[in-house]
């Protein structure tokens, strides 16, 4: 017997308990589209900085806010999560880490050592 | 015990919503299907299939507590209350714990999942030699019971293209099966950014199969083929 194609799915991501392998996996693609989103900004902010001592004074200004420090955090970490992240699948994908016991530890030092370096960077930012 | 289960008929018209059940185990029932079978004494409307009761047939796997598995292998003991039952994700829901699994029987086919060998029929069996049939170890021994397909990410949110996990790891069985002629074709069909390489090596499928495979394993073993022969 067939579901009708109306039939209800269950697919609350709330009521589904993620594996750690997950939980990386989904900081990879948050880092990665924050990476993405922040690429305009960096890239003004870089312009900015060799404009002259006034417009890198204005920066640094801009970036000693609460605000700006908090960017500067989350780009911190997802630069770092999402670097690791990739070289665990780049690992994965030539054999190496590729047992679920390897993988589970591989995900937790991911998320370990991306926030330990957005933890450090907050201590030098602040 | 309290259990919370996910009821849904489809003749009331009603929205699925989650039942509250009280059970004390009996003496000698230890796994989850157990109390299942236990339930449906109580409430014979409670639908769920079932049929070896021992983690062979691969009929009982649902969403337990979060998680995908074999109710007939899950320790009650091991379950945190309320024991939370709900159908597969993102199957389509027949009823109560019944899901539809003719896409996944469909991806299943579409990996043909025999040995085609078109050479005329030996007249004793395709031997193989004890290395050639070890090749094929920890690829045979899936059920085909879905755990793994209703957790992979990757197929919830592409169930037409995506192969999922359990067709993936049955296409690998028979690229390795020594005695199969057309590993060619098989790649060839496999190649497909869909298909095969959706998956993201998020592991799901390895962390909830209850005969304790490795299906990432395979998907990654299916590239390293589909490598090679393109080189």
């Amino acid at each position: 017997m067939n579901a009708r194609s109306d039939a209800p799915r269950f697919l609350n991501l709330f009521q589904i308990r993620f594996p750690v392998g997950a939980i990386c996996s989904i900081g990879h693609r948050v880092s990665g589209v924050i990476l993405a989103a922040a690429v305009p900004l960096v890239v003004y902010a870089l312009d900015r900085s060799l404009a002259g001592p006034q417009a890198y004074a204005r920066l640094a200004a801009a970036l000693a806010t609460a605000a700006g420090k908090t960017a500067v955090v989350v780009l911190a970490w997802a630069l770092a999560h999402h670097a690791l992240a990739g070289i665990r699948h780049v690992l994965k994908d030539v054999d190496v880490g590729a047992s679920l016991g390897t993988a589970r530890r591989s995900a937790w030092l991911v998320l370990a050592v991306g926030g330990i370096i957005a933890l450090a960077t907050a201590v030098l930012v602040a | 015990m309290q259990f919370l289960i996910y009821r849904y008929d489809p003749q009331s018209g009603a929205r699925p919503h989650m039942q509250a059940y009280d059970l004390a185990p009996g003496h000698g029932e230890h796994m989850l299907l157990d109390a299942l079978i236990r339930l449906h004494e109580q409430d014979d409307s409670l639908a769920f299939r079932r049929s070896c009761r021992e983690g062979v047939c691969g009929s009982d796997a649902m969403n337990i507590n979060g998680r995908n598995g074999l109710a007939c292998v899950t320790p009650l003991a091991s379950l945190k209350e309320p024991v939370t039952l709900r159908p597969l994700p993102s199957f389509p829901v027949i009823r109560d714990l019944v899901v539809d699994m003719t896409r996944f029987f469909r991806h299943y086919h579409a990996i043909r999942p025999y040995v085609v060998d078109d050479d005329p029929p030996p007249e004793r069996e395709r031997l193989q030699t004890p290395a050639e049939r070890a090749e094929l170890d920890g690829l045979y021994e899936c059920i085909l019971c879905a755990c793994c397909t209703g957790f992979c990410p990757s197929y919830w949110w592409n169930p037409e293209r995506y192969l999922g996990p359990a067709a993936l790891l049955q296409a690998m069985r028979f690229i390795a099966d020594s005695r199969d002629h057309a590993t060619g074709e098989r790649l060839e069909f496999l190649d497909d950014a869909y298909r095969l390489f959706r998956c993201r090596s998020i592991m799901n499928c390895t962390e909830v199969c209850p005969k304790g495979l490795n299906p990432n394993r395979a998907i990654d073993r299916i590239r390293m083929r589909m490598l090679k022969h393109e080189v």
